[in-house]
């Protein structure tokens, strides 16, 4: 073979995969669905947990916090409760907590909202790590890595803002050009992603653009920032980290607005490949939670002897209906298809992903297991958790065809009670830009 | 500038999932050479641990059960019976769809910090023994508030009874079901330890504590 040739071609694939993983942020509906997922899960915990919320995280926790602060001074562990004990300052972040979570949720400046979430998210579950389970653990995580990912490019209010600025300046509105391309899924993902900022550079008078609200929340969370910093409670890193961010965001919108040509391809570049790179990663985490849980099963003699199930069916803690895990945990053959397909599941999924058909069906079968482990062990949230997190491997097909069903839902549960067909059109045209 | 970039992405993608891998891997050549340096990189935001029911599940219930040695409004004392508090979360969670973590984890979880934390003659290991004591011990005193069966509540005592989970039915295996019982000693229970005293009361029970452990 012609060396020269090889070369040649190996040049051109990596030119090919550069262009790929620079060129835009993959999997919009993936990463969509796993920041609405994780979001939910959390509103969702921070809800059920708030009457109590006092006895898991308050100041005035059997967790006391100047025990927590001891613990907290050995690992350095980040949690903005530690910054003032006082009650007032508790509910503030619980429920800050609570709206960054329903704001990430529906893709209101998502790259800001998740910032929040992972500070809301690190915040409580640091300062008592004695509450948590494995769900929490997930959350934790992948709190983290959302940050990274431009997880509102579809699905979101911001993905609806920038499609209607992307609208203004066209011709008059007819409902059928109002949507975009990718909401109907047929086509590849929408052409300028974008979570902080509008993609678009709009030339409209004023000091800050047209996006003021950006400018007034950057703002109010750098002086909270500056404030937070000047009492000394952040660590370098994390002051790196929190500060680096806000940065950011400063020059993302100063190269949207004023360096439209490289130095904002430059950026845009770069926020696709953190994505890229971050998706991966959320992916990898799966299958590492996968592997590990099913082939330590392997090694334990209750999975081999098929009755592993029966066990946690009577724990007191995990049997909140007891007529329900009678029945389950008298059929042994039952326990033991459970049981080994379980571990079956588990430890072939990782190599299912190699197979688009054989992972689809896997992912079934995980999402009904984790659907069946809600209700009989009483674990709710650890399963939302876990069907967020399969949620990344979800085909795009699947995921469009969702989100045009729910969509055609909305639409049909909404305009019954419209009885003015000028706003019902209205707030289809609104709708349909979310997808 | 965009190919640099995306060779530090390459690697830290391999860094983060390689350093994950050695966390959870089971003990190996490679990370008990560099154990430091990957619990240096993932504590404490990346911690993680997936052996979820495994190797084998929990194959047996803890009741942790406590009683009180209280101050009768005539200023004798009297000793309480035994309250059965993971029989409280039982009830709590029985044909809840959304158990919280209040019921589900915060007594199981603080029973198996305490029972990791402490040696077979009930000595606190290092700070976490000390800081698991606290805990249990204010958890219990949450419990029962200040006034408990018609008393103050002056001392707790806790004990913990494990009991096997039996065999499935069709099973031929036998095992001795008799609970194993775990008393704890006596605690002094102070007003910090109680809700509602929060800043003051918390730095008294600390200097409390530290006397305590001074001893």
């Amino acid at each position: 073979m012609n060396l020269r040739m090889l070369g040649g071609r190996l040049e051109r694939a990596a030119v090919r995969g550069q262009t790929k993983i620079t060129g835009a942020a993959l999997g919009p509906y993936q990463s969509a669905v796993v920041r609405i997922g994780f979001s939910f899960t959390w509103l969702l915990f921070l809800l059920r947990e708030w009457p109590h919320r006092q006895v898991l995280y308050g100041p005035d926790s059997p967790w006391a916090a100047h025990m927590a602060r001891q613990l907290i001074e050995g690992n350095g562990a980040f949690t903005a409760l530690m910054w003032s004990d006082s009650q007032a300052w508790f509910e503030a972040v619980y429920v800050v907590a609570v709206l960054s979570s329903a704001l990430l949720l529906l893709g209101w400046r998502t790259r800001t909202m998740s910032v929040l979430f992972m500070v809301g998210v690190l915040s409580l579950q640091n300062r008592n790590i004695f509450v948590g389970d494995g769900g929490d653990n997930i959350i934790h995580l992948m709190s983290i890595y959302l940050v990274l990912t431009r997880c509102g490019q579809v699905w979101s209010l911001d993905a609806r803002r920038a499609a209607r600025r992307r609208q203004r300046p066209s011709s008059p509105i007819s409902p059928a050009s109002h949507v975009p391309s990718h909401a109907y899924g047929t086509s590849a993902p929408p052409a300028p992603p974008s979570n902080t900022s509008p993609p678009e550079i709009i030339r409209t008078p004023g000091l800050f653009g047209s996006d003021s609200t950006g400018v007034v929340l950057w703002t109010l969370l750098g002086t909270t920032l500056a404030v937070i910093t000047a009492l000394g409670e952040l660590s370098g890193g994390w002051a790196l980290i929190f500060w680096g961010l806000w940065a950011i965001h400063a020059a993302w919108w100063a190269v949207c607005r004023y360096a439209p040509g490289e130095p904002r391809a430059v950026m845009d570049a770069l926020a696709n490949l953190a994505h890229n790179a971050t998706l991966v990663v959320i992916m990898g985490q799966v299958c590492l939670i996968y592997a590990t849980a099913g082939w330590y099963k392997i090694q334990g003699t209750r999975w081999q002897d098929g009755t592993a199930v029966h066990y946690p069916l009577n724990l007191d803690y995990f049997s909140p209906w007891p007529g329900l895990t009678d029945v389950l945990a008298s059929n042994g053959t039952m326990v033991m298809v459970l049981s080994y397909g379980t571990v079956f599941v588990q430890v072939a999924f990782p190599f299912a992903l190699l197979n688009r058909r054989a992972k689809n069906t896997l992912l079934v079968v995980m999402m009904l297991e984790h659907v069946g482990i809600a209700v009989v062990l009483g674990l709710p949230f650890l399963s939302l958790a876990m069907i967020a997190a399969d949620s990344v491997f979800l085909p795009t097909i699947f995921l469009c065809w969702l989100g045009s069903t729910l969509r055609r839902g909305r639409e049909r549960l909404l305009r019954r009670p419209a009885d003015k067909p000028e706003r019902d059109a209205g707030q289809r045209a609104a709708r349909t830009l979310v997808g | 500038m965009i190919g640099v970039a995306t060779a530090v992405a390459a690697v830290a993608i391999a860094v983060h999932l390689g350093m994950s891998f050695l966390y959870v891997a089971p003990s190996n050549t490679v990370n008990k050479k560099h154990g430091e340096m990957i619990s240096d990189y993932l504590y404490p935001e990346f911690e993680q641990n997936w052996k979820l029911f495994a190797p084998n599940p929990l194959q047996q219930n803890v009741a942790v059960q406590a009683r009180a040695e209280v101050r009768t409004p005539e200023g004798g004392m009297a000793v309480t019976s035994w309250s059965d508090l993971t029989a409280q979360d039982g009830e709590d969670i029985r044909h809840n769809p959304l158990p919280s973590h209040s019921q589900q984890n915060q007594l199981r979880r603080a029973w198996e910090f305490y029972a990791g934390s402490h040696d077979a003659k009930e000595q606190p290991i290092g700070l976490r023994g000390q800081l698991s004591e606290q805990y249990v011990r204010r958890m219990v005193a949450h419990r029962f508030g200040p006034e408990h069966d018609g008393g103050t509540v002056e001392r707790v005592q806790v004990r913990a009874a494990t009991t096997p989970v039996a065999p499935p039915s069709w099973s031929e295996e036998k095992i001795d079901l008799k609970p194993v019982v775990r008393v704890l000693p006596w605690w002094p229970v102070t007003s910090g330890d109680l809700p509602g005293k929060q800043a003051s009361g918390d730095r008294r029970s600390a200097d409390g504590q530290a006397k305590e452990s001074d001893r």
